[in-house]
Formats: structure tokens, C-alpha cells, sequence
């Protein structure tokens, strides 16, 4: 059965590794190349969210100031030392490390709605800072000409190579943010958002566990901003709005809060869908939206689910037989119960 | 062997104060190693707030609580979870989304070493401690007979397994006394049963546990020691037996009609 679902797992890696590596020379469209890049970096944005809101059940509408800080500490260090874009890259992984901390202790004392407006309140402090520290960030004329990366002597000056880089970087990101949610640590999150005190009975450090998951989601948050930057050689603190850490929440509804693959299809989902939509001119929003709206409702588990579930039923239909989580889920069924008193 | 009278857990004067009112007032409590010591007493006594003060969810007003000789309050939940005291809820609290194992592999997360770090790059690690992990948690449900249901999602069990599966996560921690607070609250009979088949099992592999219950069946049936509380007052201690035939708690807890029935049953031969 194990060797199966490894065997499972092959190819449907196979299959999407085939896909993202042809689909930019398929296209062969420099504005579509562009998209597919955002694709990479909002999928390490939302694996990232992924921790605070879909594993520990915190809404941290902050993703827009972690990922402003990720992109102006790689991309100031950068500047100011004149160093390799990927010792900026490190900076932002430090950047990351101390807004974990930062952030994350708020989210010890604060719940729900107030832990919301605390985190919107973090961004309009870190677009403000931005703004009005103009000797040191520019201000609102933003950063500019910041370099490339530099691969081994190749540089990553196209959008195809910097696809394809990014690509490698989302990989990383969906494998390290796979392998925490599989282990202990991922199955203690998940029951710190169910019940914090029951948690904290088995001798738990409440505030240690959600600093760690605040922290892991910076990182992942600051490592795409850097990418960012890099890629695009000029930010500035206006493209750092609520917006932005909305959407960032909307990928993980949209793809199945909790799950690596969902804040993948979410993040493909949410970045991709509005393009072809654009012919439509003002509406185009509108009918986004409502997209949104109709699939959150339909599938309440995310896209995600819908997705296994679709591919269950095929898969019954052409050979016969049922998977194994099917039969437990079924077996579920069967037991009866919640019975509360 | 064991001495049943070195004491565990030692409550000495220890109060609670909520503005003017007072929840627990001067309260001595003993609980000896390896027996099963009872806390009871009509609602609004007091049993529960003893249990949050005993395990660092409320900060004493005055007194003192040690554990294995050692003072305890003012420490936080999860460090006197730490020094080996498990405990289960009067409204259960459980992983609702996740599945009967995960919910007792929870338990031992503490005892594991590995940091997030460590998780991600060490592989073979990462796959031993999960290993360790799940076949402790697997050995429990099938010592509690819950292994044929580790699959299931915690939300899907019947309530009297939710409940007798706290026991297995408090157990998973390696506690030396478990707080069982009101675990047949809610049970039907055969689930009651059950309990206290759980229980009795448990305290025979030499586990101690502090249990506040309402049901006296489920009290006179498994107590080794019983403590009576009133409006935060301590006004019994003792054997079950003694308790029983004291004129306060039978006037003011059990009834009468309790004591009645057990005297017929005595009597029939």
C-alpha cells in the first residue's frame, strides 16, 4: 500500500514538474512569463500564511508588511554594502527571524478580530516607516536599480530564468513547509487551533509553539519579498497595502486552509484567474470575485479538496476499487457519535 | 514496592479569593502515591477551582501546592504539566478535527526532542521519533480499547470515547498523577462502566489520580481516599466507608437515599 501511494506521489510530481518546467516555453509570452513568476512567489507567500492562519487558526492580515520588510532588507543591504543579492537574501531571512518574534508575541495575549487589526495596524506602521524615512528607504520613491541574482557566474536576467529560479524556490518552500506539517510539529499546530488548553496540559509552551509558527511564516513572507525586489529592481512602499495580505488570506480560503498543495492551487488560483478576466474592464473584479465567492461555497474544504475528491471518484470509476482514505472516511461514516450531553 | 502513604500531591491552607467571594478557603488535601483519591461536592463547591489552582490555570490567593515534595504554584500550566501532573476536562476539550492518534500522539509532543529545524533536514530522525511516538499512542488506545477506532476523526467518536480518550493524552505525557475532572459527566452506563474499568486498570499498573466526580457510584465504587468539599471549605476527609457514615456529607452530598440503598445491599443475602 505504501510503496503505491509512493508511487502515486512519482507521478503526479512527474506530471507537475513537466508542466511548470514547459508551461513558460508553451506560452512563450513574456507577460504570461511575468504571471507565472508572481505564481511562484505567492505560492512561498501562502505556504508561509499557511502556518498562522491554516495550521494555528490566527488571521494575520500582516503578509503585506512582512513581505515589504522581506523585500526592503534584502534589497537596502543590497544597496547600501554593495553584497551579493543572496547575502540579501540571508538578511531577509534574519528580517524574518526578528518579525517572528515581533509579531508573533502580540499573538500570545490576542485573539481572532483584535489579532487582525493588530497585524493591519503592523503593516500601516512598516508602509509608513517606509515612507517617511526618506534618507534611509527612499521614501516613496522607493528603491531602485536593485541588481539580479547571480547563479554560479549565470546571471538571472530574463523572466524565463528568473521563472525558472523562482520555480526551483517555491519547490523548496512546498518541500520544507510539507515536511513541518507531516511531522509533530505540524500535527501540534493544528491542535493548538483546536484547543490551546488542553495543549498546554500535556506541558506545552503555548507561546513558544505559535512564536515558532509566527516566525516560520515571516521567514517564508521576507524570502518572497527578497525574491521580489531582486526580480523586479524597484520597489516602493505603495505597492504594500491591505489588499495585498487579503489576497494572501483569500489563496489559502480559495486552495483548503491548512494544506501545503492548497495554498499551491490557491496561490495559482487567485494570481492567474484575474488575467484573463482583465478583457472585461472595470467588471473584471467583480466577476473575479464572484468566482471566489461561488467556489469558497461550493467547496468549503478548499479547491483542494474538491480536487482529491474529483480524482477519488475517477479513480474508482476506472479501476474499481476505492483508495485507502476513501475507505477510512467511509469507516468514519459508520461510527456514529459527537454525542455531546 | 511502592509506600501508599508518602503523599504525591500536598494542597496545605491553600485558598482562592474572586473579589469578595471566596471559591476555596484554607484547603489541606493529601494525595497519596498509587491510590485513587476522590474530590467531591455539590456544585459551586469549589472541586474544579481546586484542580485550576493545582495545575497553574489560577494563581493561589494563599497557600501552598507541592508535588513530589516540591512547591509548585506560581509555576505556569505547562511546567507543572512538565513535572508530571496530566489532567483531563470537565467539558471535554480534544483535537475535534483531527483523528483519534493524533490526538493522543499530541500528548507526548513534549517528551520529543527534535526542533523545527531538525524536522525538516533529518529525515531518518524525524521518522524514529514519529515511530516512537505513534507506537506509544497505539499501546494506549489498545490498553483503553480504542485502538480499532485511531483512525477516526476525534469529532466522529461517540462522547464517552472523546472522554476516555483525554485520559489516553494525559497518559501519553508519562504522568505520575492524573486530575480527572467529572470524566463520567455525561456518560451512559455501559460508557460509565467503562471509565472506571479504564480507571481501576490504570491505578492497578500503579497510577495515581486526583478525581472530582459527581457520581457517587462511580466515587464509593473506585476511591481510595476521599476529600469533601462545601462553599470552598474542606469538611471531610477520609475512606470511602468513613465518608459514607458521616452525618455531614450524608445530609449534604450524598443523601440519604444513597446510604439507604447501600445498607440494603449489605443486608441482602
Amino acid at each position: 500500500m505504501k510503496m503505491k501511494n509512493n508511487m502515486k506521489r512519482l507521478v503526479i510530481s512527474l506530471v507537475i514538474a513537466i508542466v511548470v518546467a514547459l508551461l513558460p516555453i508553451a506560452v512563450n509570452n513574456d507577460y504570461w512569463t511575468v504571471v507565472f513568476v508572481r505564481v511562484m512567489l505567492n505560492i512561498i507567500v501562502a505556504l508561509g500564511l499557511n502556518f498562522i492562519t491554516g495550521l494555528i487558526g490566527q488571521m494575520n492580515l500582516g503578509m503585506a508588511g512582512i513581505y515589504a520588510l522581506g523585500a526592503y532588507s534584502s534589497a537596502l543591504l543590497v544597496q547600501y554594502t554593495g553584497c551579493s543579492p543572496w547575502l540579501g537574501l540571508v538578511g531577509a531571512l534574519v528580517m524574518g527571524l526578528i518579525i517572528g518574534l515581533v509579531l508573533g508575541y502580540p499573538s500570545l495575549r490576542l485573539k481572532g478580530v483584535y489579532l487582525s487589526l493588530t497585524t493591519i495596524g503592523f503593516t500601516q506602521i512598516v508602509t509608513l516607516f517606509l515612507n517617511n524615512m526618506t534618507g534611509f528607504t527612499g521614501g516613496s520613491q522607493g528603491v531602485k536599480e536593485i541588481p539580479n541574482y547571480n547563479l554560479f557566474g549565470f546571471p538571472i536576467n530574463s523572466y524565463l530564468r528568473s521563472y525558472y529560479l523562482y520555480a526551483i524556490f517555491a519547490v523548496i518552500a512546498f518541500f520544507i513547509a510539507q515536511r513541518i506539517i507531516k511531522s509533530k510539529w505540524g500535527r501540534l499546530f493544528r491542535s493548538l487551533r483546536d484547543n490551546v488548553d488542553a495543549v498546554e496540559m500535556t506541558g506545552v509552551n503555548i507561546a513558544s509553539a505559535k512564536i515558532k509558527a509566527f516566525t516560520i511564516s515571516a521567514i517564508f513572507g521576507c524570502i518572497a519579498g527578497a525574491l521580489y525586489a531582486h526580480f523586479y529592481g524597484y520597489i516602493n512602499p505603495s505597492n504594500y497595502t491591505l489588499d495585498m495580505s487579503m489576497n494572501y488570506v483569500l489563496m489559502l480560503l480559495v486552495g483548503g486552509l491548512g494544506s501545503a498543495p492548497g495554498a499551491i492551487v490557491g496561490a495559482c488560483v487567485v494570481t492567474i484567474l484575474p488575467e484573463p478576466l482583465r478583457g472585461l474592464g472595470d467588471y473584471y473584479l467583480i466577476v473575479f470575485y464572484g468566482i471566489i465567492f461561488i467556489g469558497i461555497l461550493l467547496f468549503p474544504n478548499g479547491w483542494i479538496d474538491a480536487f482529491s475528491r474529483g480524482g477519488r471518484f475517477l479513480y474508482q470509476k476506472v479501476t474499481g476499487k476505492k483508495l485507502a482514505a476513501q475507505e477510512t472516511a467511509d469507516t468514519n461514516k459508520t461510527e456514529g457519535g459527537g454525542r455531546k450531553p | 514496592m511502592s509506600d501508599k502513604n508518602e503523599l504525591l500531591l500536598k494542597l496545605t491552607d491553600v485558598s482562592k479569593h474572586f473579589a469578595g467571594l471566596v471559591a476555596v478557603d484554607k484547603v489541606n488535601i493529601g494525595v497519596r502515591k498509587n491510590t485513587i483519591h476522590s474530590l467531591i461536592g455539590p456544585n459551586g463547591a469549589g472541586k474544579t477551582t481546586t484542580v485550576n489552582l493545582i495545575t497553574g490555570v489560577l494563581p493561589l490567593t494563599s497557600g501552598t501546592v507541592e508535588f513530589m515534595g516540591e512547591k509548585i504554584n506560581g509555576l505556569k500550566t505547562y511546567q507543572i504539566a512538565r513535572k508530571g501532573i496530566g489532567r483531563t476536562f470537565q467539558n471535554i476539550k480534544v483535537f475535534e478535527t483531527m483523528t483519534l492518534l493524533e490526538n493522543v500522539m499530541v500528548g507526548g509532543h513534549q517528551l520529543t526532542k527534535m526542533g523545527v529545524l531538525n524536522t525538516i533536514f533529518n529525515f531518518r530522525g524525524t521518522a524514529k521519533e514519529d515511530k516512537l511516538l505513534k507506537e506509544k499512542a497505539e499501546y494506549l488506545l489498545d490498553k483503553l480499547g480504542m485502538y480499532h477506532l485511531r483512525n477516526h476523526t476525534m469529532k466522529n467518536l461517540p462522547y464517552g470515547r472523546q472522554k476516555i480518550s483525554e485520559i489516553a493524552r494525559a497518559m501519553m505525557t508519562d504522568p505520575k498523577l492524573i486530575l480527572l475532572d467529572e470524566p463520567a459527566a455525561g456518560l451512559n452506563p455501559s460508557e460509565r462502566a467503562e471509565l472506571v474499568a479504564v480507571i481501576q486498570k490504570s491505578h492497578e499498573e500503579g497510577m495515581t489520580f486526583l478525581l472530582i466526580e459527581h457520581n457517587m457510584d462511580v466515587v464509593m465504587n473506585v476511591s481510595d481516599d476521599i476529600s469533601v468539599l462545601s462553599f470552598g471549605r474542606l469538611i471531610a476527609k477520609g475512606e470511602p466507608n468513613a465518608i459514607k457514615n458521616n452525618d455531614e456529607v450524608i445530609t449534604a452530598y450524598l443523601g440519604s437515599a444513597f446510604v439507604k440503598d447501600q445498607s440494603e445491599e449489605k443486608n441482602q443475602p
